[in-house]
């Protein structure tokens, strides 16, 4: 039997400590997607018991590239509390976490609710503002190496996020050119549209599969699409950008 | 062998793999692995040749824009080619396999040139002057080296790998869409195949096409008024089989189609 508080614990002090762990699937190799989210849900809640507060949800594993990269072939989603916010120019510590990575990702901001089985029309309808986003990974498992039920149990792997100006929702972001830049120099260059072939359909599965655990998108959280290139390493001292087409920039920098 | 009678050799080889469809060894047994000069020096002869033969040439391919690709071939430049009138597939027609050997498709931005740019020292400010238009693009490499078995001077040697090209529809001057930070996917079957953006051609397709024109200023062969630059993939390139259809959009540039036929 699963002890989903215990392992809660686990991956929560891990993520407070910055302190790597052994795959929760080396001792449970049994360890099912559903408690896994079950796991997630108990370690957020510490979090949130501590004061912070859900502000919405990340997706991650948009892309046959990335899927292919971790080799977990579902997709993911993650909770993202306020906690996690990193100011659009402003700083992280990069003593704070194990291995960060950031990715380029649209973010969505819900003007309402949105709840369940949804075609991506229905999704964009209920967006308030979307803009280009970073967010920052960090798996808490030695070698950022994981199976399905590990990911999740980690809130996939999501550990911080900024968030640039927003745009209005009639922006197409169906394919938009994405650079990522460290220090200036370009890192990462992609399109949005590696994400699902357009994130609106990230954003209806999201309602999807929040539904699954008894949840929907709630009116005001920021939901960020999945990744639309490969990740980046973060060191102390790197400058991080990424410029979105026609959704200008959104940037921070790496402190020791 | 003397050193030229070997770049004959070599030109000789890749002219009959092409004529006759059948792929041939690599030639860097003849010419060096590295000798980039030998090998432009290869492409030139096959180029006279086909000229005399009636080709008609109609403008230019920047390759190995990607500092990822330029790594893996060892090089710090990017590469360029011939592009004739036969190469250029009108979209909606089906690519008859028999046409280009071990085909990948690029998604690329191409410019035609509205000035002849005959000078040694080129500005960028000339070349955003005389670029007349711009279109979405999907290049059809080809190899005529088996297996793509390719280091650098192999690829130079052939043309830039270059096959055929497809050109889209709706030209757009330059000023209505951003050639740098334009997001780029290309599709088969509704699942992205290819994605990327302006910025991954040489930083920029501007910069690409500019190294491309005083390039061919300097060699004597300047890109002239109506020529046709496909300035470089701005994603990685995708293997194309029988029946495949691609499709690339480019943001603010529009789509454009390459379909292969079944068989």
């Amino acid at each position: 039997m699963t002890d989903i508080a215990k392992l809660a614990e686990t991956v929560d002090e891990a993520a407070q400590s910055a302190t790597a762990i052994a795959q929760l699937t080396f001792a449970d190799p049994d360890l099912s997607g559903t408690a896994a989210y079950a796991i997630q849900r108990a370690s957020i809640a510490r979090r949130l018991g501590r004061g912070e507060r859900l502000v919405g949800m990340k997706m991650g594993l948009t892309s046959r590239a990335k899927m292919a990269q971790v080799g977990v072939d579902e997709m993911v989603w993650g909770r993202l509390t306020d906690k996690m916010r990193i100011e659009d120019g402003g700083a992280i510590s990069r003593a704070k976490f194990i291995h960060p990575r950031a990715e380029p990702e649209i973010a969505f901001l819900m003007g309402r609710r949105l709840e369940g089985a949804v075609s991506p029309a229905e999704a964009m309808a209920a967006v308030e503002a979307v803009a280009a986003a970073i967010e920052v990974i960090d798996s808490r498992y030695e070698n950022f190496k994981f199976t399905f039920p590990d990911v999740v149990a980690d809130n996939s792997s999501s550990s911080a996020f900024a968030v640039g100006p927003w745009a209005s929702p009639y922006t197409d972001v169906g394919n938009l050119g994405m650079v990522m830049e460290i220090d200036g120099r370009a890192k990462q260059i992609g399109s949005s549209a590696a994400i699902l072939g357009h994130p609106a359909r990230s954003l209806a599965a999201a309602a999807r599969l929040l539904a699954e655990e008894g949840m929907a998108l709630e009116e005001g959280w920021i939901v960020l699409a999945g990744g639309a290139t490969a990740a980046e390493p973060l060191s102390p001292g790197m400058h991080v950008r990424l410029v979105a087409q026609g959704l200008g920039q959104v940037a921070f920098s790496v402190g020791a | 062998m003397s050193k030229e009678k070997n770049i004959e050799e070599a030109a000789r080889r890749l002219r009959t793999a092409w004529e006759t469809g059948v792929p041939c060894d690599p030639v860097r047994d003849l010419i060096g692995e590295t000798d980039v000069e030998a090998a432009y020096a290869v492409q030139n002869i096959n180029t006279e040749h086909w000229l005399k033969a009636g080709r008609r040439l109609v403008g230019r391919k920047t390759g190995l824009t990607a500092r990822a690709v330029q790594k893996q071939l060892g090089v710090d430049q990017p590469d360029y080619g011939m592009l004739f009138a036969d190469m250029d597939v009108p979209e909606g027609e089906e690519i008859s396999l028999a046409r280009i050997m071990q085909p990948k498709v690029e998604a690329e931005i191409a410019f035609v040139i509205g000035d002849d740019l005959n000078d040694d020292q080129l500005t960028t400010a000339d070349l955003l002057r005389s670029i007349e238009f711009a279109v979405a693009a999907i290049e059809i490499v080809g190899s005529r080296v088996a297996g793509w078995n390719i280091r650098i001077a192999d690829t130079v040697a052939d043309n830039a790998s270059s096959g055929l090209f497809v050109l889209g529809h709706e030209p757009r001057r330059l000023g209505e869409f951003d050639p740098r930070m334009c997001g780029m996917v290309m599709e088969k079957r509704g699942e992205p195949v290819s994605v990327g953006s302006g910025a991954a051609c040489l930083g920029s397709p501007i910069s690409a096409t500019l190294w491309l024109a005083r390039v061919m200023a300097k060699v004597g062969r300047p890109l002239l008024e109506g020529d046709v630059v496909l300035s470089g993939a701005l994603g990685p390139m995708a293997p194309a089989a029988p029946g495949d259809v691609f499709e690339a959009r480019i943001e603010g540039l529009g789509s454009v189609r390459a379909a292969f036929a079944a068989d």
